[in-house]
């Protein structure tokens, strides 16, 4: 018990004896994985907003003009025993006609001069959760496209890849920018440790004539690199969500991108604790860096 | 009588100058010993081969058994809680109490919070700084600071107690004084080994003197009674 209390008590002891160079670790620590947190965020948000926006996506099956009835049934039967298919919903021509004149008053009189009704029946396909990336969507559409009595298959192919695209740079951005950021928080606790090894090398060198193992020497190092990271990571979570409420009153303030506000959100709890376990994991790879690189020993 | 330390034909170099030279030597177990020889002789490279702090380029050592030569790096610790060391700059820690420096060794090996309270406060009565123990060091004499060096190198038991240049900063009365505490603490059964350059220790012990001469062991004598 007083060897956990001794261990403890010296990392603690060492942040308090360098409190400058500590500060200053966790300060910079928090800034870079601030920077992280920043594109973590827009991505996570993003895949989200894609994810909720894929849902409202709906394919339009239009069909030939004239199609016997049992053609139709037949294809509808066929649209909903499809493993992919979610919902399928059938506007007939007239309903078609009536959801333009109720969409567009003012233009409706156009399809007056033309006598007979020029707007085909369609089926509104929901596709199944599963099947709606960009690549499904297109499989399954070039598919139905070459179905007896199908007119034209329609959806927003390249926006719905466009959004894909940019969630795709998105995230190779967030990993390339993690990754180095995360190197230089190692390396700014590793330095940190350095310090704190290079300020007590005369009390290293005694715990060694005294039979100190290794170990022992250097729990209170990896501790104080733990601590340092989970520190920093806390601090950056605050200084994010400083950041992400502010931008939220912005928006609702200006009234620019309403509806935005209802859609974006900050990181769960979970994920806010994995952050800051991550961040620890950083702390301690920093301290065994240095330990690696300086050695107790020879600090 | 069994020999405690043994060195075989060891050597050592350092920068191509011959720190230790084919010294071969026993130390029986219970025996005081004192290691003569001026500053650069090779009393200190001896002595940290003993705990395994350095190595010897050619020889073998054995302590209490153990081959320090054939030791790996996670045995060494286990050597070291053995072997007790006292140091002439004694090695204190500046910011911990005479108590909480005493209890170090004790602390390292995981001994329980009443054994270390009763252990701790023992060796300091031993040493007759006891009433110091929640001073920091820099607060005591530097006759007193070799005192808790020494508490922290018997506190938990060691076979063997090293000293180099024990007295190098003391007056001559300390000087008795700490020379008194070793030899009694070798009347309680532990093997010392006293180095020291200053010839006047002499006159308070009477025991086997070893005498180191830029890394030749020259001469072995034994002075006083009953030895």
């Amino acid at each position: 018990m007083r060897r956990l209390f001794y261990l403890v008590r010296e990392a603690w002891a060492n942040m308090r004896t360098n409190r400058t160079t500590t500060i200053v670790a966790v300060l910079t620590t928090a800034f870079t994985l601030a920077c992280v947190g920043i594109f973590l965020l827009l991505y996570v948000n993003l895949r989200n907003a894609a994810g909720s926006l894929q849902e409202d996506v709906k394919v339009m099956v239009y069909l030939e003009d004239r199609l016997p009835r049992e053609r139709v049934q037949e294809l509808e039967r066929t649209l909903k025993i499809d493993r992919m298919v979610a919902e399928v919903f059938f506007i007939s021509k007239e309903q078609a006609l009536g959801e333009f004149r109720v969409q567009f008053p003012s233009e409706s009189h156009l399809l007056e001069g033309l006598g007979e009704n020029p707007l085909p029946a369609s089926f509104v396909v929901t596709l199944a959760p599963n099947f709606r990336s960009p690549d499904a969507m297109k499989g399954w559409v070039e598919r139905v496209q070459t179905m007896e009595g199908v007119a034209k298959v329609d959806y927003n192919q390249e926006w719905l890849s466009l959004l894909a695209e940019l969630i795709g740079y998105i995230e190779l951005a967030a990993i390339g920018v993690g990754f180095l950021l995360s190197a230089a928080a190692v390396t700014i606790i590793g330095n940190t440790i350095r310090l704190a090894l290079l300020a007590r090398r005369e009390e290293i060198e005694i715990l060694r004539s005294i039979g100190a193992t290794r170990t022992f020497i250097r729990i209170p190092y990896f501790l104080e690199g733990a601590v340092l990271g989970a520190c920093g990571s806390a601090l950056s979570l605050g200084i994010l969500k400083f950041a992400f409420e502010l931008f939220r009153q912005q928006i609702q303030l200006t009234g620019r991108f309403s509806g935005i506000e209802g859609m974006i959100s900050f990181f769960p709890l979970s994920v806010c604790l994995a952050l800051v376990i991550a961040g620890m994991g950083l702390g301690f790879a920093g301290s065994v860096v240095s330990l690696l690189r300086v050695g107790e020993g020879r600090a | 009588m069994d020999a405690i330390i043994q060195l075989i034909h060891v050597s050592k170099w350092h920068d191509r100058k011959a720190a230790l030279s084919d010294v071969t030597v026993e130390i029986e177990k219970e025996e005081f010993v004192l290691l003569m020889g001026s500053s650069g002789a090779g009393k200190s490279t001896l002595l940290r081969m003993l705990i395994g702090e350095e190595q010897p380029d050619e020889g073998q050592i054995f302590v209490h058994g153990r081959n320090v030569t054939k030791l790996r790096p996670t045995e060494i610790p286990s050597l070291r809680r053995k072997v007790g060391a006292v140091f002439q700059e004694f090695r204190l820690l500046p910011k911990k109490s005479v108590f909480d420096n005493v209890a170090l060794p004790l602390i390292v090996q995981g001994t329980s919070e009443k054994d270390i309270r009763r252990k701790v406060t023992e060796a300091l009565r031993a040493v007759d700084v006891d009433h110091k123990k929640d001073q920091l060091p820099n607060s005591l004499s530097t006759g007193e600071q070799q005192r808790v060096c020494i508490a922290r190198a018997i506190v938990n038991g060691p076979v063997v107690l090293l000293a180099d240049e024990p007295t190098g900063n003391l007056d001559p009365e300390r000087t008795r004084e700490i020379m008194e505490l070793f030899k009694l603490i070798n009347a309680r059964g532990t093997t010392v080994i006293v180095a020291t350059h200053d010839p006047h220790v002499l006159n308070h012990v009477n025991r086997r003197v070893l005498t180191l001469v830029q890394g030749v062991l020259l001469s072995e004598r034994r002075i006083g009674q009953g030895v």
